[in-house]
């Protein structure tokens, strides 16, 4: 990292806490109605009371864990699937146009038909979260392996690479970087899942928790929570960004 | 030293075309091609555009099968690429896997062959620095200039020990400079492993420089149309080579086959 | 292509069938599933007598109202954060933080200071178009190739003609990109939030189709909301095509 661009980064926290402090100030000088917008200090407060006293943390890891689960499930199926479906010119040509279709669709609007089949149970939140992450991995996971170099294969077949071979050493690195993509589309997906799942079936987490802050005028209980849920989804993207800039190496290292 | 080092093929011709036709669809590409090449020998074919000598060079590497006809190879018929012959294709770019190191790149044939881990190292380290590239192995291609990259492309193929080495306009996409170097070192390469070189080019210079034959097709459907034998002395020599007065002849003499058959 | 596009026909085609089959087997007195045929009913039904229609009045108003509130909000932190490189820099970090702050956490804040209704609805879609349009934005006005600008001073433009002449339409493509994208996600937010909390539009109709427990019209809702998806899916890439003619494809294929 060069100087002047370490520099800017320092000069961006430094923006970044200022609007934090504009935040402070609107709301001790009530330009907001406290109701609707407590300072920074409250949202803090209750965030550390919410570990230490409360039982936030659990609440943190249910949330965690439904995420988690859900978008591993869909990760391999979605590879799988999409491995195979873009592999195949045969099976493309048959699913996609069903694919295409299903792709726009609100994968919320499934809840509603997964409550009527499993009830208001955690089987019903890893199916939806599961089900709605799946959808960005294995676009992307078929868009990759179809859009291997064919030069590439015909290098496999020359050096009289098995199958098994083609499929690891070749098609499955080159379609890496979409697969990654999709994978962190789908891991955004989970958690927004994750949390409407938990607001509509009361299970509890971190969507149940702020929606009963927001229905109890508990302001800084639901910023606390918020917030949380802002790291949350940060530290995800960051967790992802670590997993790609390790597994890429090659793509940022060029003349 | 000016005497011909010409090996004269023995009995069985290495790679041997008979009576080849390729068509696709309803256009013949090639038609009732018959063609010897025999070992140790570096044979360059050139021909205009759409004459099908990469489509030949293909056939030679079993990646497409002709429709009538046969390709042999040490005698046998091929059906499908085979682990001694070795195939350099002319995009380095798209050859080469971007997300392996040109080290990695090397290794990738010598997976393939079922070469045991431990041995590797060693063995990519020669490669590479046959073909001048020690220093380099830990970097992608994408890191590397285009003469460099064919230069993995050329390790990777010389890691099969390959019988046959098929090469489709190898240096066709460098500047003058490296594409010199690169033909001397090739040259150098091929005279220490004795290993008969299949050689495309567009270029008629380098095909009499590197040939010891050379092959001029005709297009539309791909049919021999000029044999020549290149009888100019080993090593050859960037300048005295181009300068002798047979290098001029064989060089007039394809230009005019060229300017007849495309014109 | 064209001579097997009844391809893509046969698997949905078959599994209709199956799924019919299936439950007239059974008997269909199901309360999570319907045949097909009942489905079909059922959507005609919700159809004609309006409900389904006035449903997706409301969320596409909704959707739409906060895709041109959050869309143009960020169309203009795009470019100015793509022109002027200094605030780009400066408001890094901030942006780094906000952007992944998953659109339904915003939801309780919205519920507390709008209450139920479109404009929470409004609010919540305009928070999550917002980014994606500002970020491809942002990008369109730093993909400008220089050379353009060079040009631009050669020709002594004005700064005004420079931003009309040759920063916008550059930029264009990228940014109808950007708008096709949020409005997405647009729809995907709206029916969120209406299943989620919100008691209007189709969101709601297929939840109280659930909890009514009347699933061949829950699974209507499911269609009809699938529907809607792909219809302005497809609506926005024709329109993007019309616009844009080879650029935007060229742009899409990417």
């Amino acid at each position: 990292m060069n100087r002047s661009r370490f520099l800017w980064l320092i000069a961006s926290f430094v923006t970044a806490a200022g609007l934090v402090w504009i935040w402070q100030v609107v709301a001790d000088n009530r330009l907001v109605n406290p109701v609707f917008l407590p300072g920074p200090d409250r949202a803090w407060m209750a965030l550390v009371r919410g570990f230490t006293t409360g039982d936030l943390d659990v609440k943190l890891l249910a949330t965690v864990e439904r995420m988690f689960w859900g978008w591993l499930v869909a990760s391999l199926v979605g590879v799988a699937l999409g491995a195979a479906i873009g592999t195949s010119p045969r099976l493309r040509a048959y699913l996609s146009p069903m694919l295409e279709f299903l792709r726009p669709l609100p994968a919320s609007a499934t809840i509603p038909v997964a409550i009527a089949l499993l009830g208001l149970s955690d089987g019903m939140v890893l199916a939806v979260v599961a089900f709605g992450a799946l959808w960005p991995v294995l676009l992307a996971t078929v868009h990759g392996f179809s859009a291997v170099e064919p030069r590439l294969y015909e290098v496999g077949r020359a050096l009289g690479l098995s199958r098994a071979a083609v499929i690891g050493k070749i098609a499955l690195p080159s379609a890496s970087p979409d697969i990654l993509a999709g994978m962190r589309l789908g891991l955004t997906v989970a958690l927004i899942l994750s949390v409407v799942c938990e607001m509509i079936a009361g299970r509890d987490g971190l969507g149940t928790w702020i929606l009963l802050a927001a229905r109890s005028f508990r302001a800084p209980d639901l910023y606390a929570g918020v917030i949380l849920l802002g790291l949350l989804g940060y530290a995800t993207a960051v967790a992802i960004g670590l997993l790609e800039a390790r597994l890429l190496v090659w793509r940022s290292r060029s003349r | 030293m000016m005497q011909t080092q010409l090996q004269q093929g023995g009995s069985a011709p290495v790679i041997s075309f008979d009576r080849v036709t390729l068509a696709f669809g309803d256009r013949t590409v090639i038609n009732e091609l018959s063609l010897d090449v025999a070992g140790g020998q570096i044979v360059c074919i050139i021909g205009p555009s759409g004459c099908g000598k990469t489509t030949a060079l293909r056939m030679a590497g079993g990646l497409i099968r002709p429709n009538g006809g046969s390709v042999r190879l040490l005698g046998e018929t091929l059906t499908a690429p085979r682990r001694d012959v070795a195939i350099v294709f002319q995009d380095y770019g798209k050859a080469l896997l971007p997300w392996r190191t040109a080290a990695a790149n090397v290794s990738l044939a010598l997976e393939a062959a079922g070469v045991p881990r431990s041995e590797r190292p060693a063995r990519i380290r020669l490669l590479l620095a046959k073909v001048g590239l020690t220093g380099h192995e830990d970097k992608y291609p994408t890191e590397m200039s285009g003469g460099m990259q064919q230069r993995i492309q050329i390790a990777r193929c010389l890691a099969q020990e390959p019988a046959v080495l098929l090469m489709d306009e190898p240096f066709g996409a460098l500047d003058a400079m490296t594409r010199q170097g690169l033909q001397d070192e090739m040259l150098s390469i091929v005279a220490e492993t004795g290993t008969t070189v299949f050689f495309v080019t567009h270029d008629l210079e380098e095909a009499v420089y590197l040939g010891d034959r050379v092959i001029g097709l005709l297009a539309n459907p791909g049919r021999i149309g000029i044999d020549l034998s290149v009888d100019l002395p080993r090593p050859r020599n960037q300048l005295e080579t181009r300068e002798m007065p047979e290098f001029l002849r064989l060089r007039r003499q394809l230009f005019d086959f060229i300017e007849k058959a495309e014109g | 292509m064209n001579s097997s596009w009844w391809k893509g026909l046969v698997v949905p085609a078959a599994l209709i069938a199956t799924a019919e089959v299936a439950m007239r087997i059974n008997g269909s007195t199901s309360m999570s599933l319907a045949a097909p045929s009942d489905i079909a009913a059922a959507l005609a039904a919700a159809l004609l007598d309006g409900s389904m229609l006035a449903a997706t009045r409301d969320t596409l108003i909704s959707a739409g109202a906060g895709l041109a509130i959050g869309g143009l909000l960020g169309l203009a932190l795009g470019i100015l954060f793509g022109l002027v490189r200094p605030v780009d820099h400066l408001m890094e970090v901030t942006v780094e933080v906000i952007r992944p702050v998953p659109s339904v956490a915003v939801l309780p804040i919205a519920l507390l200071v709008f209450g139920f209704g479109y404009t929470m609805e409004i609010a919540i879609v305009a928070f999550s178009c917002l980014w994606p349009v500002m970020i491809y934005t942002r990008s369109a006005m730093a993909g400008i190739e220089p050379r353009l600008m060079e040009v631009a001073r050669a020709l002594r433009l004005s700064p005004w003609a420079r931003i009309s002449k040759i920063v916008f339409p550059a930029a264009l493509p990228r940014i109808l990109v950007a708008f096709r994208l949020a409005a997405a996600i647009a729809l995907v937010v709206a029916v969120t939030v209406e299943i989620a909390i919100n008691p209007l539009g189709l969101g709601y109709g297929i939840l109280v189709a659930q909890q009514g427990l009347q699933p061949a019209l829950m699974l209507a809702y499911l269609v009809w909301i699938g529907i809607v998806g792909w219809s302005l899916n497809t609506l926005l890439s024709l329109a993007q095509q019309r616009l844009l003619g080879r650029a935007a494809r060229v742009e899409v294929a990417r």
